[in-house]
């Protein structure tokens, strides 16, 4: 046999490059055009369903009831209150509000999070973000970890007892549009590292997270379609109705490994950097908790 | 570059990607080497506050993560030639083509007799009519990424994925569709 490397894919280098510093090559997926300041509206210029999905209160039901076209209301079906059925979410806030009563007793908890005045109204808004004291970008359940060690409370950053804080504290949000300013300081660096990463191939398969929601959205992969990448971090975190409650970062680990992608610890930056990135996707498009999806 | 070598080193070419790999794993990807399969992942548990970490089903820290310090780069597109006759097996070749755990081409192309064949490339119900040679199947299924820098299918061969002969069946199977 007879093997010639060949050096292609020249688009993607300069890409490779600006991640590390000794240029390791890496495959990509060719960027879209993100801008400076992206939101969910932006979709409009990518898959172009979001004027189908923008409104969770007139979804267009013949599209939802469509095997080929419920992809394009990317899952807003399943948030009330166009869905307002009970399902293992709710379960997951009353445990949540029981925990967050107990780490809350001193008030303490309230104010390590980040609240004004222990008002939790918007909190989940101010995530992911920078976090001195964390050393980096956090997301809101590593805040939630650290807070409750103080309080002699172990809840790993993934586990369903701190994901069930993260949905009690995300419900007080609820309809609030995400806005998170990806257009300048740490966050931004955060957004570019996410963007690589969110087209950065990896795995037996040599995908990348773009490979499904930007090279095959809409597509059919044995019986799933993948959606937008855009305007899907408001209702994290979900039910998901295999039953299982999943943080964000979860999810990840999932989707690494459906992909063929080995998965990283939950916390680890490159999440936090991708939660970065596709939060500004979401930019306003409100929060839905608690939600479920399949 | 340039090499030349013998068909069966394919599989040692394999083992080799593998064994150069798990002297730079990254620290912070879910494994565990004491494991069979050494990839983990977590699994919450209800009214918990700690995870549950699970096998799963096949070690996936021998190709390249997303982790920073991840060091190993994609593997460069392989152009192969096709020696000898193809002695390929259809029948298994189909095994492989519409196995999830290994060809799984079906994920993404419309195979005959599997009602929910993927869009993602293209159908490939009469691709035996389509005049390619078996060489030419065997580069796509190899490594696609010669024909396209930017294609989005596996590099089955230049990954490790499938070995010499299993892309030989693959071959053997997608010519006697029609």
């Amino acid at each position: 046999m007879k093997i010639t490397t060949l050096t292609l894919a020249l688009l993607a280098l300069p890409v490779a490059h600006a991640l590390a510093a000794d240029a390791t090559y890496r495959d990509m997926t060719p960027f879209l055009d993100y801008g400076k300041s992206p939101k969910a509206s932006d979709d409009a210029k990518h898959t172009n369903t979001w004027q189908y999905w923008k409104d969770n209160k007139n979804l267009d039901t013949k599209r939802v009831n469509d095997l080929t076209e419920f992809w394009t209301v990317n899952w807003k079906y399943r948030d009330a209150p166009y869905d307002d059925t009970l399902h293992g979410g709710h379960d997951a806030q009353d445990r949540g509000e029981v925990l967050y009563k107990q780490l809350n007793a001193k008030g303490e908890f309230a104010t390590c999070m980040g609240a004004k005045k222990g008002n939790l109204k918007g909190l989940r808004l101010a995530y992911p973000r920078f976090d001195k004291a964390m050393g980096g970008v956090i997301g809101m359940e590593a805040r939630i970890e650290a807070c409750a060690a103080k309080q002699g409370m172990k809840l790993e950053n993934g586990s369903y007892d701190n994901t069930a804080v993260s949905v009690y504290i995300t419900a007080f949000s609820n309809q609030m549009p995400l806005k998170i300013d990806v257009s300048k300081g740490p966050l931004k660096k955060s957004f570019e590292r996410g963007k690589t990463l969110f087209h950065m191939k990896a795995g037996w398969t040599n995908f990348s997270c773009a490979t499904c929601h930007v090279s095959f959205v809409g597509k059919g992969l044995r019986g799933q379609i993948p959606t937008t990448h855009y305007g899907d971090i408001g209702h994290w975190p979900t039910w998901r109705s295999k039953d299982e409650l999943q943080s964000l970062h979860v999810r990840f680990t999932e989707c690494n490994r459906n992909a063929g992608v080995q998965p990283l610890k939950i916390g680890s930056p490159e999440y936090n950097d991708i939660e970065v990135f596709m939060t500004a996707l979401s930019n306003g498009a409100p929060v839905t908790a608690p939600s479920q999806r399949d | 570059m340039k090499k030349t070598l013998l068909a069966l080193a394919a599989l040692s070419l394999t083992a080799g990607y593998a064994a150069q790999a798990a002297d730079a794993l990254p620290s912070n990807i879910l494994y565990d080497a004491t494991k069979e399969k050494k990839t983990l992942w977590p699994l919450p548990v209800k009214n918990s506050g700690e995870l549950k970490y699970n096998e799963h089903r096949q070690d996936l820290s021998k190709w390249p993560t997303l982790s920073y310090e991840d060091k190993r780069p994609t593997r460069k597109p392989e152009t192969v030639t096709l020696q000898g006759p193809l002695n390929g097996n259809a029948e298994n070749g189909k095994k492989i083509a519409m196995n999830t755990q290994r060809g799984n081409c079906w994920a993404c192309h419309v195979l005959p007799g599997d009602p929910q064949g993927g869009t993602g490339g293209l159908p490939l119900m009469n691709v035996g009519t389509w005049g390619y040679t078996d060489a030419h199947i065997y580069q796509q299924i190899w490594d696609r990424r010669v024909a396209n820098p930017l294609a989005e299918m596996p590099p089955f061969g230049s990954n490790g994925v499938l070995s010499d002969q299993d892309i030989r069946d693959v071959v053997a199977y997608l010519q006697s569709l029609k």
